[in-house]
């Protein structure tokens, strides 16, 4: 599948601050599609995606709002979070 | 990221929202910051600056060998709060709570309220009934809560990174002695807390005594039971959530 430019752009910043956040091997399997759940495929700790969080509000500045975003899920929404579902949520904020 | 020096000790906080502040202290051992960040945090941080940070040994802060005590902790929280002249409220789970609680009796000027989510008293019953803790390296994991033995038997990176944390602060600290060796609070130092203070507790903990207890001794306490077991955050997300929110709504003196 082939990615628009601008789509294309966020995953590749998400994948590397995944990586900041959790280290090259977190890639190992393979790198980053939008399919990718970040609890059951990554398997980041909730505390690894709280600093991913911080390092994209940093990249990304206030317009993108992840906490008032996350205030709007249930948990078990929050827990099935995919790449593609925080790559959607940054375009459409930037 | 941010990070604060407190005692030595480099400590992850992390700050949401604007207005009057909240500090929220998570509970031992499978807590971070993270344990309020995706459950209450993200609602008080509408109407309030709320702090998180992550306890020494947890998360992403250092994990000094020692001062796992209340005492030392509550040092922790001053440093982490020293720039912010405002009183604050005050919210902790487990442990955390009673890190809240020491606090408040240390600064009774500095917190306007409290809410003390499952504070286990006296305090050492946290280690008798955590019965993984004591169960040894090798047998750690057929000791755990079944919920928690389940993902680790099934999981592969988050199993094994909770294992080696746990193993970490179990076995390369003192936190199970400094918790078996934290005073029980009596009524003259519970009589002591002025703070209005809501205390929740899950109507299947087994720490609901200690919520009973509470309510009575403080001078200006109310107790709420939802339903759920310890880790209320999780079990009863939106009925704790809109209690805290009610709770630091009101006037400080209650």
């Amino acid at each position: 599948m082939t990615l628009d430019p601008a789509t294309a752009a966020i995953l590749a910043t998400v994948e590397r601050l995944v990586v900041e956040v959790a280290g090259d091997e977190i890639t190992l399997a393979g790198p980053l599609t939008l399919t990718t759940s970040f609890n059951a495929d990554l398997e980041l700790e909730s505390i690894e995606f709280v600093a991913l969080a911080e390092k994209l509000q940093t990249h990304y500045g206030a317009q993108v709002d992840f906490v008032g975003w996350i205030s709007t899920k249930q948990l078990d929404e929050i827990i099935a979070l995919t790449v593609g579902d925080l790559v959607a949520f940054i375009a459409a904020r930037t | 990221m941010s990070f604060t020096e407190a005692n030595g000790v480099r400590l992850h906080t992390t700050a949401l929202g604007a207005g009057p502040p909240v500090v929220m202290l998570h509970g031992l051992l499978i807590g971070s910051l993270a344990s309020w960040y995706f459950t209450a945090a993200p609602a008080l941080a509408r109407t309030h600056a709320v702090r998180l940070y992550d306890l020494r040994g947890h998360g992403l802060s250092d994990r000094p060998a020692s001062g796992y005590d209340t005492t030392t902790m509550a040092g922790d929280l001053a440093a982490v709060t020293a720039d912010l002249a405002a009183p604050l409220d005050l919210v902790g789970h487990s442990y955390g709570a009673l890190v809240a609680l020491a606090f408040a009796r240390a600064h009774p000027d500095r917190v306007r309220r409290l809410a003390l989510v499952e504070a286990p008293l006296p305090p050492a019953t946290f280690a008798d009934e955590h019965g993984f803790l004591t169960a040894g390296p090798d047998h750690m994991v057929a000791a755990l809560p079944p919920g928690l033995r389940d993902a680790i038997a099934g999981g592969r990176r988050q199993a094994a990174r909770l294992l080696a944390a746990l193993r970490a602060l179990a076995y390369e600290t003192t936190l199970l002695a400094d918790l078996r060796a934290e005073p029980d609070l009596d009524a003259a130092a519970l009589a002591a807390v002025a703070a209005p203070t809501l205390c929740v507790y899950g109507d299947r903990s087994s720490c609901r005594p200690a919520g009973e207890r509470l309510a009575a001794q403080l001078p200006d306490a109310r107790l709420a039971i939802l339903p759920g077991g310890h880790y209320l955050h999780l079990d009863a997300k939106d009925a704790l959530t809109a209690l805290l929110v009610d709770h630091l709504a009101e006037p400080g003196d209650g």
